[in-house]
């Protein structure tokens, strides 16, 4: 295969720890005594070289520093790891480097370091602009230190940024997730991500479940959340994500459009195309193990018959959907076996699809779930 | 042994939990059946489970030697009877192979109706019915109660019955050396032309067919021709022999013994349970009088989930047939579920077992629609006919009656309960036929509608009484009912697979119950379900399942794909059980919704 035919290549790096890790929360964050910061820098660039040989001659379109709480780290470390990174990769010419930060005073005073160090975009972990909500999801900061964040973050010259919000919380009403809504559209982001609290496996609120609003509630809540963004300038192009013209999340772009990435750091997923094949990795989830053992990349190649059904549950979740070129690409066969069974879906007006590309109808975009589920 | 003066056949009547297991082990353990190393606990109960693998036996016998007191050496023959209401016919084809039977009585709980039942046939039967009171160690043991009731409740002298207690092994000596002194030795002819009686056929994966036999005269030896009287048919014999509980080939069975046969029988029907067999070349022997053939008292549609899986189901059904004479099945289609199998079982239990090997050891996902009892239809034409499925239910025009199967059902309960359980039977419409004060409960005697007691009529009972009542009941008569077919409807379609038969005077009641019901089994989905319950064309009651709003994960990023794809199919897996009706998927739940309505 030539790099003709290669889909785009974006690098994720997890950073694995909290200060305190949230109820709601199942990435993979640990808590410390100590950052080994130095150490764990080191081992990051022991852990790309060794995924050198995914690049295949492809640019670098985007880096998102996830976690845990990328934040935490000093701005000398991303200035270090991004100049070490572009030694050893090309970066595209628009390449949109991301960091996840807490909206919290510790933090805002680094961003201008962060900024130098070429992140050229935030992520602003807010979750809710009450601090009665911030409390209930075991949030450290508060809705002042995170309005005081995002305009220090302003001021430094981030002009691309996204303020994460979470809805469906213990007690919320309408008029509070509106509220949450309405103060950060004043803050003048780029990018929203507004969604749902859902209760996944390995959290505290699994094991101690709150009583969450009803869903008829949450469904009104959603729509009328929805009608405000949109009236507020931004467009919906996921599930869950929000933007301005031409400023989507490009590096989740990629995900949800069946792109490569690689992954490193403790935990970290990488989804690589190597020889018509496509091998889904992982490093070691603990922090310490990620440091102290010699690296050790565990993956396994998705079977043929998983590709398709995971470039659909991707492609989906965007309201364009995803080209039938891009999956007969990258998934190396033929479609005309699934465009059959989409067919079905098509009847029930769930799914609409044209020569170009297929996408969920309005309906469908409400009952992704249930789709996949039939699907898989 | 050429004398049949020291052969004592025998088997138990006892209660579930009345301690029938424990004291054949004893048994076993005094008669040095098996060695202390190889007794485990409950030998009988342990074989129960391989018989569930398919592997072995249903009935079962047990053939010990016992030297008494006289100092003879008796061979004793014990033939195994099942314990469940749903298998009592298994019971008399175990007694037919017997001169007695030991009644087995808790001393602390007293006499149940089954046993009552069981004692009443063996009694039929002309058997010797030889009373045992066990557990009399523990502390609320009462042997004088006891013994009063069963001479009370069912007539035979009592006053000296054995008292033993099959846990610590008190009494066992006793009660063996009563067994050969009480029951007759069998009386039969060696020299005679043979005459067997099949007691039970199974088929053995290793073996093929195995026949339980009773020889009446006559013996029979491995080689010999043998000529199966009902099918005229005739096989060699391969092997004969005993358990002991373990299987042992030996020389020949003769007049008076019990054991096994195999032949070369192909398939279980070849060997018919109450059949007799003689050799080939006296094919004229009287045929034995045989057992009434067991058919199936309650219906139910069974289907595969997805179509197909439909011949695996029909292998699968062959194969369990095999081995269990009593199951019937026949082909059914249905607009809502596709084709499957009309299937006859003996009761609920047995249904639910069947359901669960199916689903087990042949890995089929299943829908069982709501069993029914068979109806008895009288057409204009005078054409009486039987139906055994409310799809079936002809046209109301032509019909001129309509009658229902009524059981006598026999209830021994503590009087404390008993007017729970007289409102629980006029809840159910019965009508009571006998009740009479014992010396601690009350026998009491119903005619019920069979459809209201097959159901979860045994359940109740035993909730009602705090677990004391207990129940034996018989069919009694087909009567004249006013029935109707109450119909479900679901997004306005009519779901043949949701109908039931039930009595006109309930339908109200019990249509607006089973839409509620019906509203709490059904998932929400993508858009309203309307469900309906309508007599003809008159909707009696509705319900609608609102429609969920949303399903969707709302954050799925790069990381969380093979997590998000286990979830998926995890969620799939959870449909399994469910079939879609139209657009509707209806779980296995609400088809047996009508079952489960407290009414």
């Amino acid at each position: 295969m030539n790099a003709v035919n290669l889909p785009p290549l974006s690098l994720y790096i997890h950073v694995p720890w909290c200060v305190k890790k949230c109820p709601y929360c199942d990435f993979n964050s640990h808590t410390f005594d100590e950052l080994p910061e130095a150490k764990y820098l080191e081992q990051l660039k022991q852990d790309f070289i060794g995924q050198t040989q995914f690049i295949q001659k492809r640019e670098l379109k985007s880096i998102f520093f996830g976690g845990g709480t990328p934040s935490l780290m000093s701005a000398e470390f991303f200035i270090k790891l991004i100049k070490f990174l572009k030694e050893n990769i090309v970066f595209s010419s628009d390449i949109e480097i991301t960091l996840e930060a807490n909206p919290g005073t510790f933090e805002a005073d680094k961003f201008a370091g962060f900024h130098e160090s070429g992140i050229n975009r935030l992520s602003l972990g807010v979750q809710s602009f009450q601090d009665s909500f911030l409390n209930t999801l075991g949030r450290i900061h508060s809705a002042d230190d995170a309005i005081a964040a995002i305009e220090q973050a302003k001021k430094i010259g981030f002009d691309n940024f996204n303020i994460d919000l979470m809805f469906g919380l213990p007690k919320q009403k309408i008029k509070d997730a509106l509220f949450d809504l309405k103060q950060a559209v004043q803050l003048n982001p780029t990018h929203l991500s507004w969604y749902q609290l859902t209760i996944e496996q390995n959290t505290h609120f699994y094991k101690h479940p709150p009583k969450l609003p009803k869903d008829d509630l949450i469904f009104d809540m959603q729509q009328q959340g929805q009608q405000y963004i949109a009236d507020s300038g931004f467009n919906q192009y996921e599930i869950s994500a929000y933007s301005k013209t031409k400023l989507e999340s490009q590096h989740n772009l990629n995900y949800w459009s069946f792109g490569d990435y690689i992954g490193i750091g403790a935990g970290a997923h990488g989804k690589v195309t190597v020889n018509h094949e496509i091998i889904r990795t992982r490093r070691t989830r603990q922090p310490n193990n990620y440091i102290e053992q010699p690296l050790q990349l565990l993956s396994e190649p998705v079977v043929k018959e998983d590709l398709l059904f995971e470039g659909l549950m991707n492609g989906f979740r965007l309201k364009q959907g995803i080209n039938w070129s891009v999956l007969e690409q990258y998934a190396f066969q033929d479609i005309t076996q699934v465009k059959k069974r989409l067919k079905a879906f098509e009847q029930k007006g769930l799914i609409l699809s044209d020569d170009k590309r297929v996408w969920l109808s309005e309906k469908g975009y409400l009952f992704l779930d249930d789709i996949l589920g039939e699907l898989v | 042994m050429s004398d049949l003066s020291l052969i004592r056949n025998f088997s138990i009547i006892a209660h579930i939990d009345h301690g029938k297991s424990t004291l054949a082990d004893r048994f076993i353990q005094n008669c040095e059946g098996l060695s202390n190393r190889e007794m485990s606990a409950q030998v009988l109960d342990s074989m129960d489970i391989e018989r569930e693998r398919g592997i072995t036996i249903k009935a079962q016998s047990v053939t010990l030697n016992y030297t008494a007191n006289d100092g003879e050496t008796y061979q004793l023959n014990f033939i195994d009877t099942p314990g469940h209401v749903d298998f009592t016919y298994e019971v008399s084809r175990s007694l037919a192979a017997c001169e007695g039977a030991l009644l087995v009585v808790d001393a602390a709980q007293g006499v149940e109706a089954q046993s009552v039942a069981n004692c009443y046939t063996a009694l039929e039967m002309d058997l010797e019915v030889m009373p045992v009171l066990n557990k009399i160690d523990l502390p609320q043991a009462e042997p004088e109660r006891v013994s009063e009731e069963i001479e009370d409740i069912i007539g035979i002298d009592a006053t000296d019955a054995v008292q033993c207690s099959a846990k610590s092994g008190f009494g066992i000596d006793e009660v063996l050396e009563r067994l050969v002194k009480t029951i007759p030795a069998p009386v039969g002819n060696i020299d005679g032309p043979l005459q067997a009686l099949i007691i039970d056929s199974w088929f053995d994966n290793y073996l093929g067919v195995v026949s339980l036999i009773r020889v009446k005269h006559g013996l029979i030896k491995k080689g010999d021709k043998i000529y199966i009287k009902s099918t005229g048919r005739h096989h060699l014999v391969d092997a004969v022999g005993i358990f002991t509980p373990k299987r042992v080939v030996t020389k020949e069975l003769k007049a008076g013994e019990v054991g096994f046969i195999c032949a070369t029988i192909k398939d279980i029907h070849g060997a018919p349970v109450g059949d007799t067999i003689t050799h080939l070349k006296t094919p004229d022997v009287d045929a034995l009088p045989g057992f009434q053939k067991v058919k199936p008292q309650v219906y139910a549609g069974v289907f595969p989930v997805s179509g197909d899986d439909f011949e695996d189901f029909r292998d699968a059904l062959e194969k369990l047939s095999l081995n269990d004479a009593s199951l019937f099945y026949e082909p059914e289609s249905s607009d809502a579920l596709g084709f499957g199998f009309r299937c006859g079982f003996l009761g609920m239990l047995h249904m639910e077992i069947i359901q669960e090997r199916l689903e087990r050891e042949y890995n089929l996902d299943l829908i069982t629609t709501a069993p029914t009892v068979v109806y008895q239809i009288v057409k204009n034409n005078g054409e009486v006919m039987e139906v055994d499925s409310p799809s079936k239910l002809p046209d109301t025009g032509s019909i001129q009656e309509m009658r229902e199967p009524i059981v006598r059902a026999n209830i021994l309960v503590p009087q404390e309960y008993l007017g729970n359980v007289i409102t629980l039977c006029v809840d159910r419409r019965g009508v009571q036929v006998e009740m009479n004060f014992m010396a601690n409960q009350v026998s009491l005697t119903y005619d019920l509608p069979m459809a209201e007691v097959v159901m979860d009529f045994f359940d109740r009972l035993k909730s009602v009484s705090k677990g004391f009542a207990s129940l034996d009941f018989n069919f009694e008569r087909f009567e004249e009912a006013a029935l109707v077919r109450l119909d479900v409807l679901v997004n306005s379609e009519r779901v043949d697979a949701l109908a039931v038969i039930m009595h006109k005077d309930l339908v109200r009641t019990r249509g607006r119950l089973l839409c509620e019901k019906m509203k709490e089994l059904i998932p929400r989905q993508m858009f309203d379900v309307a469900i309906q319950a309508a007599m003809g064309n008159q909707v009696i009651a509705r319900t609608t399942v609102k429609a969920l709003r949303k399903n969707v994960t709302a954050k799925c990023y790069g990381g969380d794909i093979s997590r998000k794809k286990k979830l998926l199919q995890k969620q799939k897996d959870g449909k399994k059980r469910m079939k879609q009706v139209g657009n509707v998927e209806i779980p296995q739940d609400a088809f047996m919704a009508v079952l489960k309505l407290d009414s």
